[in-house]
């Protein structure tokens, strides 16, 4: 029952021992269910040679089962003619709800679930936003998206009120309309949308206009320096959340000390990107998830490409499951003419000239070793003057942030904001 | 597990007075609407009935064509298909999430798409007329008619009427109201609307922006009440 502190007091501070506890009955009743059940589960540990008798506690888990790529779930797909890539392990029609990830990094895959009352990918962030403060009889403005189903259970089982108000792409202006009429105290933004809200900021007292706010949540990709202070500056205290491979949610708890990722529902590992090895608390690993609470479509140590930073120390909020920190993606890091570059050093780079600082931008890369610079770069025609001036200035910061000068594509940003996928903007693209 | 245990402490927590706020406009005007949690469930009978007319039982997969914003009147959609035991994926309104209509469409055994606007249909373009012929039974906007039937598709429609939403049985002659909760009046052709039950939400003859004709009399479904045709 939730307390002035906790959604799920119980749950969510439990001791370390009951939690990994937990987590070895539901992985232990999870391992025979998808071998019999998940084609690609059979396939992939049949190749290994491991069986479900060999897996007998929490550690031959980790230790023997095969990773799954979201390579071996594309292949699957198209040698099988399954649309869920060998994931589903019931009937299509037991499902209640197909979604799919993103789609940035490529192809989007399907995930299911099924569901009485509240969609499962979102049940647990009731206690994120509880966190945050949100209670009931608040009033929260709705996420832009609906690609992973609604968000807005989150909020109802708060007992908060949804504002289904546009805040997905070009509708800012009239959420600002409803922030004013309705004083919600939360909110879901993305670099898209603090790209709007920078111009509405000239507009209007954002200050005045965020300070009914307990807090705003941030995701889909790293906040940029910038928009952090600009968030700061109106009052907005932020709280970053991400994925945890597709499985559930993780967010920032008051501490700001890394995502919380919940252990009930994920078992969440971080292993050497280039091999198998776990990596130690507080070392760079991708990220590893196995669902413990989906039996339609369970991941089952599913490489995310995704490079965090872990730890499972307990948090000074006062809950015990693991938090980590994205660093980036697997593949992000490009070498260009022998310099090597994440995307992050062309952002921070983009936020130094004014005309770009909403560091709209796409790498163009055919692969990860490129011998040409080439970056598509998003200006504000408000402010712009001279586009040879902009193109100057941006590629005086890029060559200095990555040590080789670009060839650069200056867009308006709206043409930019057109090229965004499920609220985000793919910053590493082939063409 | 998770799911459950989430569920039980929200049923601890004191329900919101409210499911959420919706918004349309009338004229320049925006008007934020509140839908209670009778309303909601009161609405989602009516989805169920408006679905399972059009064959939509066991067996059948959705996409839902409707960005967040219009949840309150396509998220009793979702639930009816739930509670009628159908998988439902949801494809955004944006001419970029125009491709997660189209995966869904080509991926799954779906039987009916649901609400598609004329965005995502010009956003995908030549493919329209593949996704037509696999799935025949289209529930589309106004805005997107000539376009599927360009694409060789007989929809019915779907059309959201300021803060109510109409649907077209399969006899496809003029989409139906729910009679218990909204009345439709026609002034010079312009669409207006009244609460006609005890709902959160209470307006009268208000102008919703459309054009339209009524018609009145039982329809070959068997339902009575108003029906609507959005004109052009």
């Amino acid at each position: 029952m939730p307390d002035d502190r906790f959604f799920e007091p119980e749950i969510e501070t439990m001791p370390r021992s009951s939690l990994v506890a937990l987590q070895e009955e539901r992985v232990l009743e999870l391992v025979p269910y998808v071998y019999e059940r998940s084609p690609l589960v059979r396939k992939i540990w049949e190749e290994a040679r491991v069986k479900p008798g060999d897996i007998n506690s929490l550690a031959d888990f980790t230790e023997r089962v095969p990773f799954i790529t979201k390579d071996d779930i594309r292949r699957f797909r198209d040698q099988a003619g399954d649309p869920f890539g060998g994931l589903l392990c019931t009937d299509y029609r037991d499902a209640a709800t197909v979604f799919s990830t993103s789609g940035t990094t490529g192809d989007a895959t399907l995930y299911a679930h099924t569901w009485d009352q509240w969609h499962p990918f979102w049940a647990a962030t009731a206690r994120d936003l509880w966190e945050i403060g949100v209670r009931p009889g608040d009033y929260v403005l709705g996420s832009g998206f609906k690609m992973r189903g609604p968000l807005y259970h989150a909020d109802q089982m708060c007992g908060a009120i949804p504002l289904m108000v546009s805040t997905g792409i070009g509708g800012w202006a009239t959420a600002l309309d409803a922030i004013r009429r309705y004083r919600p105290v939360c909110a879901t933004l993305t670099g898209l949308a603090m790209a709007e809200l920078d111009h509405l900021s000239r507009s209007n007292d954002m200050t005045d206009i965020f300070s009914s706010f307990k807090g705003a949540t941030f995701a889909g990709e790293p906040l940029g320096a910038r928009a952090r202070e600009q968030l700061r500056s109106w009052g907005v205290q932020v709280y970053l959340w991400t994925s945890t491979g597709d499985v559930t949610a993780a967010f920032e708890c008051g501490q700001h000390d890394g995502c919380h990722a919940w252990e009930d529902s994920v078992l969440l590992e971080a292993v050497d990107p280039s091999g198998s090895a776990p990596m130690a608390d507080g070392e760079l690993g991708e990220l590893v998830a196995t669902s413990l609470d989906n039996p339609v479509t369970p991941m089952v140590r599913f490489r995310s490409d995704d490079i965090i930073r872990m730890t499972r120390e307990p948090c000074g909020c006062g809950r015990t499951h693991a938090r980590f920190w994205p660093v980036g993606r697997k593949g992000d890091e490009t070498i260009v003419a022998g310099h090597s570059f994440v995307p992050m050093d062309i952002w921070r780079a983009l936020e130094q000239v004014p005309e770009t600082a909403t560091a709209l931008f796409q790498l163009v890369r055919p692969g990860r070793e490129i011998d040409e610079l080439k970056v598509r770069v998003g200006y504000d025609p408000d402010l712009t003057r001279s586009i040879p001036d902009v193109r100057d200035r941006v590629s005086e910061v890029i060559t200095a942030a990555v040590g080789v000068p670009p060839m650069l594509d200056l867009l308006p940003e709206s043409d930019l904001l057109a090229r965004g996928r499920g609220g985000k903007l793919p910053r590493v693209v082939k063409s | 597990m998770t799911s459950a245990s989430g569920t039980a402490a929200a049923t601890a927590v004191p329900p919101a007075r409210l499911w959420g706020i919706g918004r349309y406009d009338l004229g320049d005007s925006p008007v934020y609407f509140e839908i209670s949690w009778d309303d909601w469930r009161r609405d989602t009978a009516w989805a169920r009935d408006m679905l399972a007319s059009h064959g939509v039982s066991r067996g059948s997969g959705l996409v839902i064509v409707g960005g967040m914003p219009e949840s309150p009147w396509f998220d009793p959609f979702e639930t009816a298909a739930r509670e009628l035991g159908v998988p439902y994926s949801i494809g955004d309104v944006y001419p970029f999430e125009a491709f997660r209509t189209s995966l869904y469409a080509r991926r799954l055994p779906i039987t009916m798409i649901f609400g598609i606007d004329r965005t995502v249909a010009e956003a995908l373009g030549s493919e329209l007329a593949g996704i037509v012929v696999r799935i025949p039974v289209v529930g589309a906007r106004p805005d997107a008619a000539a376009l599927l039937a360009d694409a060789g598709a007989q929809p019915f429609m779907v059309t959201r009427v300021g803060p109510a939403i109409a649907v077209e049985c399969p006899h496809r002659t003029g989409a139906h109201l729910n009679g218990a909760e909204w009345t439709l009046a026609a002034r010079d052709g312009e669409l207006l609307i009244s609460t006609s039950g005890s709902r959160a939400h209470q307006v009268s003859d208000a102008p919703v922006g459309l054009r339209g004709v009524l018609t009145s009399g039982p329809c070959a479904c068997g339902r009575t009440g108003q029906r609507v045709t959005i004109m052009a």
